[in-house]
């Protein structure tokens, strides 16, 4: 089933550019939803998903905020297509976000103890040698 | 039945709802920084089926973590953690601690029994202090040898590691370095210890650490007192320079008089001479492995009897000295009375002073070093050496060995006739 379309204006300029781009995530997204669970553990389930989800954000927000390569319209376009997380894109713009894996890993009241994900922790602030995986979304530290 | 746990109000009067966890040292790990969840009934206790507030922490890194299993009430009446089940004063299973205090405490164990148990309980509770445990235990507190032998003095914070990984053990781990869980061999499963369970660990019966403790505590040394009846003299072994006569003597002199006491600074050792043989005994059985005076652990140990240094000597002395007997010589002279240094009561010959090593026949202790381990204490008549043996000593550091000196005479020996003091 394609994508529903939230609006009937055509896109606007330069979307044959980054349409193929956009197509191939779309199928591996397709694909994740569709993997088998099977010997993953339950955390796991869901790590390609925010993985995937991230990707296309984070494309969609360094083509207009670092190379300056596509239109703010068609940057708009994307964030109203809910192709970009405009929410994600928000925190990246924030200082010590620029990584952000995903919005679940700076949600402190979901934790018992009000912190944030172990991803969120700064390497050198780990003792030496830890090996992080986080469990929301599978990050491996997102904070330089 | 209801839905949530707080919709559920039967019986809730005897919910338990505490702020504090019963824990142990250990369980609590190394952090003095903990956090802990708490969650108001969360669990049933694992022993009386009753609600209780449940604490949840991580003790320390890489370690895994722990939440409380039993519930208060329960923990309080047999007095241990409430997570490891271990007593909280000794760190030992329930069978251990009772067996040494020779507890015999009935619980029961049927569900309305066990009810109507714990309701009696929690009300004899609310009138105790609530610092000392309560119950049978509370009555049979004095502390035992077994328990004071066996029990854990420093936190285990090995027992806290994470669980082995499953995975891992079928060859089927894909989470490598990362895994949480302990990538190691399991423990053979046909050991008595891989099956434990929390009610008999919790009633004391059946437990195998318990009976590896009480097997070990049964295969400890122990000194036996040797058949030698005569012998009163205890080695202190291992004293250095912290411990003297002094020390020994304000020690020792509890199990009974005290003959001499003998401190031999070149060997750190010291010999410890009763008059009888019951204070020697329980001297013995007393300060065996315990004894630590001024923070140096004692070495105890019998002194030898004098038939066996007698023995050991002969040899020492038969392939030290091969010299000419003196010809026509009548046999042993008797030994000189001892009333000239120390038999100042009139006593009769003193039972056989035990030395670790042979004591010098005669002559100047400080010449023949290694030949002697320490002085022999005073107040202990020489045996005669044997007839064959004393004319043929020469006197010591006179002439080294392999010369000339043939012949050796009584005589000689300065200390035999008197002419110095008995060494001291």
């Amino acid at each position: 089933m394609p994508k529903v379309k939230r609006s009937r204006k055509p896109p606007p300029d330069g979307w044959e550019l980054i349409e193929p781009t956009l197509d191939e995530l779309e199928a591996k997204m397709r694909e994740a939803e569709t993997d088998p669970h099977e010997g993953k553990r339950k955390v796991e389930a869901l790590w390609p998903i925010f993985r995937l989800h991230h990707q296309r954000s984070r494309y969609i927000y360094d083509l207009f905020y670092r190379r300056k390569a596509i239109s703010r319209e068609l940057y708009e376009y994307c964030l109203k297509e809910n192709i970009a997380d405009k929410n994600l894109i928000a925190k990246w713009k924030k200082q010590g976000y620029e990584n952000l894996c995903c919005l679940r890993c700076i949600q402190a009241r979901d934790t018992n103890f009000g912190t944030n994900c172990i991803c969120r922790v700064p390497k050198s602030k780990l003792e030496a040698g830890k090996i992080v995986e986080c469990i929301h979304c599978g990050c491996r530290g997102c904070s330089g | 039945m209801a839905s949530s746990k707080g919709a559920n109000t039967y019986n809730r009067q005897n919910w338990e709802d505490s702020e504090f966890p019963i824990l142990c040292q250990t369980c609590l790990g190394d952090n003095p920084y903990l956090r802990m969840m708490k969650e108001p009934y969360g669990k049933e206790c694992k022993i009386c089926a009753r609600p209780f507030t449940v604490f949840r922490w991580c003790p320390g890194a890489r370690m895994r973590f722990k939440k409380t299993e039993v519930c208060q009430t329960c923990s309080k009446i047999k007095n241990v953690c409430q997570t490891c089940l271990l007593d909280l004063e000794y760190g030992l299973p329930v069978q251990v601690r009772d067996a040494a205090l020779k507890i015999q405490d009935n619980m029961p164990k049927s569900d309305v029994n066990k009810e109507y148990y714990q309701q009696n309980m929690e009300r004899e509770m609310a009138l105790n202090d609530g610092v000392n445990p309560s119950g049978a235990l509370g009555k049979a507190m004095a502390p035992s040898d077994m328990l004071l032998k066996l029990a854990r003095t420093t936190p285990y914070y090995k027992r806290n590691r994470p669980h082995i990984c499953s995975f891992w053990v079928k060859g089927e781990c894909k989470r490598g370095e990362e895994c949480p869980y302990r990538h190691e061999k399991p423990t053979d499963p046909d050991d008595p210890l891989a099956d434990q369970n929390i009610k008999d660990r919790f009633y004391g019966m059946n437990d195998p650490v318990a009976d590896k403790l009480m097997n070990r505590y049964t295969s400890m040394p122990k000194l036996e007192p040797p058949e030698d009846r005569t012998i009163t003299t205890l080695y202190v072994g291992g004293l250095g320079d912290k411990v003297g006569e002094t020390e020994l003597k304000d020690y020792f002199y509890q199990f009974g008089e005290i003959r001499s006491i003998n401190v031999v600074s070149k060997q750190q050792c010291a010999f410890v001479q009763f008059t009888t043989r019951a204070a020697a005994e329980t001297a013995s059985e007393k300060s065996f492995n315990k004894l630590i005076i001024n923070g140096r652990r004692l070495n105890i140990k019998w002194g030898k009897s004098q038939g066996q240094i007698g023995t050991e000597r002969e040899e020492k002395e038969e392939e030290r000295h091969n010299l000419a007997p003196v010809p026509g010589l009548p046999g042993a002279l008797p030994i000189p009375p001892e009333e000239i240094s120390n038999n100042f009561f009139n006593l009769g010959p003193m039972p056989p002073m035990q030395l670790r090593g042979p004591m010098p026949p005669r002559g100047p202790p400080h010449m023949i070093p290694m030949f002697m381990r320490g002085p022999p204490p005073p107040g202990v008549r020489l045996p005669p050496p044997p007839p064959g043996m004393m004319p043929l000593r020469p006197p010591p550091g006179v002439m080294p060995r392999g010369h000339v000196p043939q012949m050796h005479y009584p005589s000689q020996d300065p200390n035999r006739m008197g002419a110095t003091m008995q060494n001291r």
